[in-house]
């Protein structure tokens, strides 16, 4: 059921629990590896407990002695350990490898609270940049360059991967692939102050004819067609160019989301609002009651009509 | 379903009276004190769905919404009860299935924009609408 | 076995003594050791009153905590809520998280110690109680000026863990993050003067006899988590002295702008705070290892390897901090290393729990409130413990971490191993010192609602996190299928409160302290701490041959209650405890005892004042309660190290031990020395911090001062050590005026000390240093500001030492004062060479 809710967010089957991807696959392998040995060892401790408190007399002796602690206490869990260990950090090498050159790479920036994304070229400068959603082809791995722009984030998409720390001062490297085209849901996992808990982002995996026609249409400036209207005059006015970049225009303010192609995002407000002119204009007008804290701050001061116009061009510029 | 949601939305609003009222109003056999609304195949349970999907709340606030609650239009708590449309429109049914699809042509002046929605959604928002008294 | 003082073991063979006591004995022990009168209650320092209002303060926190918890359950309940903003939920995890661990957990754990090891070791009393009664106050007046802060919305919101940048002043500008600063300061201050008490207690005031293999389990878990506080506090006093300094005087530690790192503050950070977790989870573990033998009535299976267990969990903890940085991008080498030692700490814990399970069986348990808690959080924390391993694995934890799973995990592991063991304590040790036991109807219900209330609310959590919702968000959207597992979580939560209620209630109609008689050994433990005891602890103090006296040593609490042991009087007409040997606890010398004082009380509320003062940024007003809390302190060492008119005293059968003693073996030694061995461990970890920071932007450091610069600080370093040891050598001549040398001479010392401070802080102001531009000059700042601390520290104990000689209180046969401010002195100057070589020669020029 498609809800208000952004897309791939649904909670069950638990996303950890339903990979989506090489690089989800094996943890939750290992998810059930780990369940059903804590299953196995619980019991096994409930059984030897219950014996201990309600067994007969004969059984009981044979537990109440030192041998229980070397064997159940010190033996038991020395093997099982290692084997988890070895079979663990078998994995963990494979699943951390460095970036290879050639590797399709998007550059991901935690910011108080919403996602800086940009798409680099095979030398690792900018080509388009986009906030809150990232799109990759599928059955490719795709390189997250993870940084930070203020304060510690954590990017998190759970059917694709585990999560990998944004730090101010360092860059951290993440390998996600989507398997199937969909919509995969993540969120901020550090806790980053204010609306952490509203800081949401939308992975899309796309075949790969259609992400190169999407990508081709993103590099495109924003819509010129749509540029002389009552809507742009309105975001001029109003100042909106001092945070927010339109490709193609001189709006070019760096401190908020590059809306050049926002009309074409899924969801608003870093992954939390569907995105349409109708909650663009309610954004636009009183962001601060849908997110309480965020950095935009409200607009209640703009007339119905002016309203209306910047979230139509906006709405416009996919 | 339908009546699950309808409960919840009239126990938020007008706790008494809201349950019979909506009942009715589903039923769509129009009391004589009141103003004939019937929606011919509307269902106020997908209308919930719709305005959930659409985002209607990031302006108004919507009962049976949680979240958001927007402020910058007016609340939407007790709409079936309301004589007019944004002020100034007769509140039928037909105005309000063309007031939420297409609101600027009705009323240029409205913040509100037309919305993504189609005629049969938006006769479903209507309805649930109306369940709103 | 060999003697290990020269004390004769066979003279043990004289108690107990035959033949009544003389009268008026027992009189004069309830005289000398009876409470303050009237208001002068608060001046109270024994163990029985202090112990008491140390547990209670700790129980306050926790109800108040929990409150929190169930306000937070409550906005969680449903998504998208607003029965908590945003900002007032962020302030309340935030205080959750930080009073649970550091007003609730280690106080509490520490208070039981403080509450029972006197009368388990058979002392008359710890050998520090006035320390004790300052760390109390200072906990409780600081732990609720820190809760208060809540209600004018000042309280700090970044998390307990507080990790920079959101807690610098950039993103936290308010003064919230500070209280967090001043609240750790007060834990950090009361912990360690606590653990230095039980250490020097259990090693050294335990009853003739009690070799170390004769110590109650409880006293073996107080001694290691004693042990892991002076390891591990050291890292997040120099971690919050790092990030208050970086907040008021913008020193870059943390911004990795000007060459800092936020990653610094988690290393420091967790090399505390995973260690922290077995610091609360050891003596808890001691208490369910004292409680499960009494109530199975059997000995504990394996207790050697318990200790040893409790000794590998404490030093495996030290080399796991990283597990909670897996996700930080570390390089695989190190996470595989953490994630080896995470999973190995886990056996030690399986040797606790198989040697519970193992006890329950030989024995017979008993259904009573304590067992159920015991075995109940057996349990609970076998489960933590399961899911502990699983987030030790490396790519499962990259998908737990920073998830409900992990708030599900640590719950099981705190409450399970923290929580259910020390309401069996409560239950159990209650009748110690209550009149009335609590209520074992209520308590079983207690009991059950608990449990069933702790998995209600937790269990559902690990699935909650699999779904993907992360930890401390203050709400969450709808339709994400993570409604029903919160409004189960929160049903739980209400559930687990109810319990909590009724356990408050059950408190207040049958907990009845201070009262002349005690409801004693209603479960029939065998243990010191059920001997019959008055204010003075036990009538006299026992000969110990077995681990579990009260069952195996026949007629003990007869013949202790008649005085036929040791010290059944006063010898010398004060109070006075005895001090034994740390391997076999052979007699040493009478400790003399201080009496309550209101000095150590007034130090306490000094000592907030001037920390509150200087968070609200009243500089003045803070400085005057510094120098007040100053005053105080004098006052309350003024009547300490005082001549007795007896040089030995027989202290039962006819044994006589001297009444004084100085010098490595007194027991103000090993106190001061665990202090240094504190200020030693910052300064290992600044020395770390150092070099970590260095290894981050190695070709942004600039040289330091000239090489020429170092003989001039280094030289009234050992100018001043010098001074120190030769003022202890010449009081001890005990010519006429070795007094008066001996205080110059450690003045002398102290100025010297300061002296150093100056010229190495002249060398790096010479050279254009500037703290604020660059982390290298940040450290070498910190190093700086650390050194002059402990400068300070020595100026006014140079200061106190003339007193004393004026007042004539220094003589050669009484030099402890002496002694100790000689090795502070040392100490000092050692310090300052070592961050002046460090700094001077690393990276170098």
């Amino acid at each position: 059921m498609s809800t208000g809710s952004p897309e791939g967010t649904a909670g069950w089957p638990p996303p950890v629990l339903d990979p989506a991807g090489p690089f989800a696959e094996p943890v939750t392998t290992v998810s059930w590896v780990l369940f059903a040995m804590a299953g196995a060892v619980l019991t096994l401790v409930l059984v030897a407990l219950g014996v201990a408190l309600f067994g007969p007399r004969r059984w009981r002796k044979r537990l109440g002695g030192a041998r229980l602690i070397w064997i159940g206490g010190l033996a038991f869990p020395v093997l099982v350990l290692s084997a988890l260990l070895v079979y663990g950090l078998g994995l963990t090498s494979h699943l951390a490898d460095d970036p290879q050159p050639g590797e399709m790479r998007v550059r991901v920036t935690g910011e108080m609270w919403w996602w800086r994304v940009a798409y680099l070229d095979d030398r690792g400068r900018e080509v388009l940049q986009d906030a809150n959603e990232v799109h990759i082809p599928v059955g490719r791995p795709v390189v997250f360059e993870l940084d930070a722009a203020d304060v510690i984030h954590s990017f998190w998409v759970p059917r694709l991967g585990g999560k990998k720390d944004m730090i101010p001062g360092r860059r951290n490297y993440l390998r996600l692939q989507a398997d199937l085209p969909g919509s995969y849901g993540g969120q901020c996992a550090e806790y980053c102050g204010g609306p952490h808990a509203l800081m949401g982002l939308v992975v899309v995996a796309h075949a790969p004819g259609e992400f190169d026609a999407w990508r081709a249409r993103q590099a495109a400036p924003a819509p010129t067609a749509a540029l002389i209207t009552r809507g742009s005059e309105v975001f001029r006015r109003s100042g909106c160019g001092a945070c927010h970049t339109v490709r193609g225009t001189d709006f070019n303010g760096l401190a908020g989301p590059d809306l050049s192609h926002v009309g074409s995002r899924r969801t608003l407000g870093a992954g939390i609002l569907p995105n349409n002119q109708g909650t663009l204009g309610g954004w636009i007008s009183d962001s601060q009651a849908i997110k309480p804290g965020n950095r935009m701050p409200a607009y209640p001061v703009l007339t119905g009509e002016d309203l209306r116009a910047v979230s139509a061009w906006l709405d416009s510029l996919e | 379903m339908a009546n699950r949601l309808d409960t919840r939305a009239s126990l938020s609003a007008v706790p008494a009276m809201g349950l019979a009222c909506a009942v009715i109003g589903l039923a769509g056999c129009a009391d004589k004190a009141d103003q004939p609304r019937s929606l011919a195949g509307a269902d106020p349970a997908r209308g919930l769905v719709v305005i959930k999907r659409a985002g209607c709340a990031s302006c108004h606030a919507v009962p049976g919404v949680r979240w958001p609650a927007g402020a910058t239009a007016a609340s939407l708590d007790g709409f079936g009860d309301r004589p007019l449309i944004s002020g100034r429109l007769p509140n039928q049914p037909d105005t309000l299935v063309r007031f939420i699809r297409d609101a600027p042509s009705l009323d240029p002046q409205t913040a509100m924009p037309p919305m993504p929605v189609t005629e049969a959604e938006a006769r479903h928002v209507a309805a649930y609408l109306y369940t709103l008294r | 076995m060999t003697s290990e003082t020269g004390f004769d073991a066979d003279r043990y063979k004289r108690f107990p003594t035959r033949g009544p006591r003389p009268d008026g004995e027992l009189e004069e022990l309830e005289r000398i050791w009876c409470k303050p009168k009237g208001w002068q209650w608060i001046s109270a320092i024994n163990n029985n009153y202090v112990g008491v209002y140390y547990v209670g303060a700790a129980m306050l926190f926790f109800v108040l905590a929990g409150l929190l918890a169930v306000l937070m359950r409550t906005q969680l309940a449903l998504p998208m809520q607003g029965i908590l903003a945003q900002e007032t939920y962020n302030q309340f995890f935030t205080v959750h998280g930080t009073m649970m661990m550091f007003l609730f957990a280690v106080p509490a754990v520490e208070a039981l110690g403080v509450l029972l090891l006197p009368q388990m070791l058979g002392a008359r009393d710890l050998p520090f109680p006035r320390l004790s009664a300052y760390a109390f106050w200072a906990y409780l007046i600081g732990g609720l000026a820190f809760f208060c802060s809540l209600f004018f919305g000042l309280a700090p919101n970044g998390g307990w863990f507080m990790y920079p940048p959101l807690t610098s002043m950039t993103y936290s500008p308010g003064i919230n993050a500070d209280f967090w600063l001043v609240g750790i300061g007060f834990i950090e201050i009361s912990a360690i003067a606590g653990a230095i008490e039980i250490i020097v207690g259990v090693l050294r005031n335990r009853a003739p006899g009690m070799s170390l293999d004769k110590m109650p389990m409880f006293a073996w878990a107080m001694l290691i988590f004693a042990v892991m506080i002076i390891i591990a506090f050291p890292s997040v006093i120099l971690a919050t002295t790092l990030m208050e300094l970086e907040r008021a005087l913008d020193w870059p530690f943390f911004d990795p702008v000007r060459g800092g790192d936020p990653m610094l503050w988690q290393h420091l950070f967790w090399f505390f705070g995973h260690p922290e977790v077995y610091i609360i989870f050891l003596p808890a573990a001691g208490a369910t290892s004292t409680i499960i033998p009494a109530i199975a009535r059997t000995p504990l299976v394996g207790y050697r390897l318990v200790v040893m267990a409790m000794m590998a969990t404490g030093f495996i903890s030290f080399g796991v901090w990283a597990h909670h940085m897996f996700a930080t991008g570390m390089p695989t080498i190190s996470t595989s290393y953490f994630s080896a030692a995470s999973m190995a700490v886990s056996v030690p814990a399986g040797v606790q729990v198989f040697a519970w399970i193992a006890t329950l069986a030989a024995g017979k348990m008993r259904f009573n409130t304590p067992g159920l808690f015991a075995v109940g959080g057996l349990v609970t924390f076998v489960m933590g413990g399961l899911t502990g391993v699983m987030v030790a694995m490396v790519p499962f934890d990259w998908q737990a971490h920073d998830s409900y799973f992990i708030v599900a995990h640590l719950h099981y592991v705190l409450i399970g191993g923290m929580v259910f063991p020390f309401f069996a304590a409560i239950y159990y040790w209650l009748p110690m010192t209550s009149s009335r036991p609590l209520s074992e109807r209520m308590g079983k219900w207690v009991f059950w609602l608990m449990f069933t209330g702790v998995h209600i609310t937790f269990l559902p959590m690990h699935l909650t996190g699999l779904m993907g919702m992360p930890r401390r968000v203050y709400t969450y959207l709808p339709d994400r299928g993570w409604e029903l597992p919160n409004l189960i979580s929160t049903a739980g939560a209400v559930l687990t409160a109810i319990a909590v209620l009724l356990w408050i209630i059950d408190m207040a109609r049958n907990f009845r302290p201070f009262g002349n008689r005690e409801a004693g050994n209603v479960f029939d433990g065998p243990g010191l701490e059920w001997l019959p005891t008055g204010l003075y602890s036990v009538r006299s103090v026992p000969v110990i041959t077995s681990l579990y006296p009260l069952w195996e040593q026949k007629g003990l609490s007869r013949d202790v209650e008649a005085g036929r042991y040791f010290l059944p009087n006063s010898a010398t007409g004060r109070r006075e405890t005895i001090v034994t040997s740390t391997l076999n606890a052979e007699p040493q010398y009478l400790q003399r005892m201080p009496v309550p004082s209101p000095w150590p009380i007034w130090a306490a509320v000094f000592t907030a004042a001037a920390f509150l003062l200087l968070t609200i940024q009243a500089y003045w007003p803070s400085l005057i309660a510094g120098v007040l809390g100053i005053y105080c302190v004098f006052n309350w060492c003024w009547t300490l190290d005082r001549p007795v008119d007896q040089l030995t005293a027989d202290i039962g059968a006819g044994i006589r031990v001297p009444t004084y003693r100085a010098g490595p073996s007194s027991h103000g030694w090993w106190a001061m020395v665990l202090t240094l061995v504190v200020g030693g461990m910052v300064l290992s970890l600044a020395a770390f911090s150092y070099v970590f920071l260095w290894s981050r932007n190695p070709g942004e450091w600039t040289p330091p001062p000239p090489l020429a610069s170092l003989p001039w600080i280094l030289a009234p370093y050992a100018a001043a050590a010098l001074l120190s040891w030769g003022a202890c050598r010449i009081l001890r001549l005990a010519r006429p005026r070795s007094g008066l040398i001996a205080t110059v001479l450690l003045v002398g010392a102290s100025g010297l000390v300061g002296l150093g401070w100056v010229l190495e802080w002249e060398a790096w102001r010479g050279i254009g240093t500037d703290p604020t531009a660059h982390a290298q000059g940040a450290m070498v700042y910190a190093f700086l500001a650390w050194q002059g601390f402990f400068a300070f520290i020595a100026t006014v104990m140079g200061l106190y030492a003339s007193l004393r000689w004026v007042a004539g209180l220094i003589a050669p046969d009484r030099p402890t004062t002496y002694d100790l401010i000689a090795l502070f002195v040392v100490y000092t100057a050692g310090q300052g060479a070592f961050a002046a070589l460090l700094v001077h020669l690393f990276p170098g020029g």
